[in-house]
């Protein structure tokens, strides 16, 4: 995929949030009568942004040494220059995408909270997967919402790779134990997990996961795991307490942000980050199967602010 | 639900309580400590500002610089507040026009509309009425599928026809096939859209526009935050929405969205979904709430009943017990005694702030519910050793044995109680990293 467009698109999507917050951090500068006035502004900003008190905490200590009159004379670009050096340095680790490796079965799971966008996901790993010919098998673990099957079923049929069937009230565990040998028989390189939404505080819940985890480790000890959480854009910081327990019960490996096309900013990816350490790996930003993207930093950053 | 923002006001009024007075400097850190507790739980900021500024006119208005009783006055305003942001009344589905009442829920994706319309016409049905569900989702795969799935499940019936016919034909070919089966609630579940997709605004004007609709129904998760607000202020401006349904207030969310939605685009919080059954879903009711995220009756009924419990140098020798590790069974035993006379155990810890998260994981509610679990454990711990009360960890099996014979009480008897202990030690030990945790 050419680099280029994937940004474009991916700055489209961000172009209503972006707009807003820089429009913003220009007010806000031309607006302050005072430092304390200004800083009282910036917290606000930075949790109206879903950044999280702890991201908040840590950037408004940085800007409470500033020289407040040097900096409005330098206009904002000064200010803009320092707040995206202090978030670029939160999200800043290693860039860490999908790894597919050739000489091994691939395991995706998908896990998240209901509607944060499992399923749809699934979907464009496996569009973007399918796309380097990787062969996949698609195995449908939430059969517990009525017609998540046939969702993804529906969806499978549209990129064209394999799912196997199983039946609503099926035991999810089972079904995967299932889809694991089959994978093996048909010698898949990728299988992708689409698992029920659960509220992160329901525990049986998240035990049938873990149980699902135990499944794949005994079945496919050979293989390499990879434990993607869909986490809605719109969330609050609530989000943050989704991917604490998520990636207590199961060892979260990198998180998908979804639904980046709406207005929401995205902010609460940062807090994740800094709170919990969380990569995260891929950005869902529309509704067609090619809208996933793979997370940078840096691009993610100056998007939000240029 | 809404634990999080519970604990904090209890950390902020645990903070100010022992003060005999409050100065300025005290209401302005205590107002400055709501306001990050708020922004934290997503409330919205303005919200927030409004809100906050409110409570410094009345703090000023009332004096409470100079009295005696400070933190219960702040408490019993923030109270009011939280009641009037919420709403101060509850608010039903209307009925007043003539069947069949044509009810449309929207959102964006993933908020819940389909369950919650299946939820909402099973309501509809315990109260004898007749409701039809509508399907016009004819975007996502499956979607009028999951409703049908859904609506078979609860013998609701699900009005369909495919995915070729606009949103507006299907809920008008509904409503002639309504008017043969005698329905009388119609309820249409469109697909998720984004507030900035204007085609799919467009259709949801159009139904607006064509059909007369009693109701139009905004479904937002709990779960939301800051942006919550924008994109339900879009759909308010689009096709006036008349009422809001919160869905996923099951989970541990901080309400901060019950919070800012009623305040912000004045259309009132009609119901709340709490789980993935059917039948939860309940009325939303305000001044349940707002007593609900601050825990209010509970923090002042827990400081009165544990001030007549303990006298000062007794609760500060149990916190420094706690703190440490030489908390035994003799101080376990005292402790239950005592608290027996404030309330149930699980009532107590529902009252403490950080010890309700605990309470799912162990079994401690189940100490002490009735008279003779107690005198079970009295009979017990009397038939230890001296040694043994103070270090339990000597207790093996000949002595478990010993003791089950003396105090006429089978061993698993024994293996729980001291199970219990443990747990209760954890939970202290635990509960004493919590900041502020403690009474004085």
């Amino acid at each position: 995929m050419n680099i280029k467009n994937v940004l474009l698109q991916f700055k489209e999507g961000l172009y209503k949030s972006r707009v807003e917050l820089a429009n913003k951090l220009v007010f806000l500068f031309s607006d302050s009568k005072d430092k304390s006035d200004f800083l009282e502004k910036l917290e606000e900003l930075l949790i109206l942004s879903d950044l999280g008190t702890s991201a908040t905490v840590e950037i408004m200590n940085e800007f409470q040494q500033i020289n407040f009159r040097e900096y409005k004379e330098n206009n904002f670009i000064f200010f803009k220059e320092k707040l995206k050096a202090i978030l670029i340095d939160i999200l800043n680790s290693t860039a860490s995408n999908i790894e597919i490796s050739e000489d091994r079965l691939n395991i995706i799971m998908l896990v998240g909270v209901n509607g944060s966008g499992k399923t749809s996901v699934a979907g464009k790993i496996a569009y973007r997967l399918k796309n380097i010919n990787k062969d996949i098998l698609l195995i449908p673990a939430d059969t517990f919402r009525a017609a998540a099957i046939q969702q993804l079923k529906i969806l499978a049929d549209k990129v064209g790779v394999e799912m196997i069937n199983t039946k609503e009230g099926a035991d999810p565990a089972s079904v995967v134990y299932d889809g694991l040998s089959a994978a093996r028989v048909r010698k898949k390189n990728v299988v992708v997990i689409d698992t029920a939404g659960r509220l992160h505080t329901k525990i049986n819940l998240m035990n049938e996961l873990e149980k699902i985890k135990r499944v794949i480790l005994k079945e496919a000890n050979n293989s390499s795991l990879e434990i993607l959480q869909t986490i809605d854009a719109t969330m609050g910081q609530n989000a943050i307490a989704q991917a604490k327990s998520f990636n207590k019960s199961l060892g979260v490996t990198g998180i998908a942000l979804t639904k980046m096309d709406g207005t929401a900013k995205g902010g609460i990816v940062i807090a994740i980050k800094k709170d919990l350490n969380i990569p995260v790996k891929l950005i869902s930003c529309g509704e067609k199967l090619t809208n996933l993207y793979n997370f940078k930093a840096d691009k993610f950053v100056e998007a939000l602010l240029d | 639900m809404f634990d999080s923002l519970t604990n904090k006001f209890h950390a902020i009024f645990n903070k100010i309580r022992n003060k005999g007075k409050l100065n300025e400097n005290d209401i302005k850190n205590c107002l400055h400590e709501i306001r990050i507790a708020l922004l934290e739980a997503d409330v919205n900021y303005k919200v927030v500002k409004e809100f906050i500024n409110s409570l410094y006119d009345k703090i000023q208005q009332e004096k409470i610089s100079e009295s005696l009783t400070p933190t219960q006055q702040i408490i019993k305003i923030v109270n009011e507040e939280i009641t009037e942001t919420l709403g101060s009344k509850q608010n039903d589905i209307k009925m007043n026009s003539a069947p069949p009442i044509i009810i449309m829920m929207v959102g964006l994706q993933g908020t819940g509309k389909t369950t919650t319309a299946v939820k909402l016409a099973s309501y509809f049905k315990k109260r004898g009425h007749q409701p039809l569900l509508i399907a016009t989702d004819i975007y996502r795969p499956a979607a009028i599928e999951q409703l049908q799935v859904l609506g078979e499940k609860s013998n609701l019936p699900v009005f369909s026809i495919g995915k070729n016919e606009s949103a507006v034909n299907i809920v008008k070919a509904a409503i002639k096939y309504s008017s043969k089966w005698n329905h009388d609630v119609l309820i249409i579940d469109t697909a998720g859209r984004l507030h900035i997709d204007d085609k799919l605004m467009n259709e949801l004007q159009e139904i607006d526009k064509n059909i007369p609709l009693q109701e139009k129904l905004l479904i937002v998760d709990a779960m939301a935050g800051q942006d919550a607000v924008n994109s339900a202020k879009v759909f308010c401006d689009k096709i006036k929405v008349s009422g809001i349904i919160l869905t996923k207030l099951d989970g541990d969310t901080r309400g901060g969205v019950a919070l800012s939605l009623k305040k912000v685009l004045g259309v009132p919080i009609k119901f709340i979904g709490i789980g993935e059954k059917v039948d939860n879903f309940q009325l939303f009711h305000p001044e349940r709430m707002a007593s609900r995220i601050l825990g209010m009756g509970d923090v002042l009924t827990l400081i009165e009943k544990v001030e007549t419990a303990y006298n000062e140098d007794e609760i500060k020798k149990l916190d420094k017990k706690m703190k440490s590790q030489d908390f035994d069974l003799n101080d376990f035993y005292l402790q239950l005694k005592k608290m027996k006379d404030i309330g149930s155990v699980d009532q107590i810890v529902d009252m403490v702030p950080g010890f309700n998260n605990l309470k799912n994981k162990i079994d401690i509610t189940k100490l002490g519910d009735r008279e003779g679990e107690l005198k079970k454990i009295e009979a017990i711990i009397s038939s230890m050793t001296v040694e043994e009360r103070e270090n339990p960890s000597i207790i093996n099996g000949s002595r478990r044995k010993r003791i089950s014979r003396g105090s006429g009480t089978q061993l698993s008897e024994i293996n729980r109680l001291l199970k219990q202990f443990y747990q209760l030690k954890e939970m202290f030990k635990k509960g004493s990293k919590i900041k502020n945790f403690s009474f004085n």
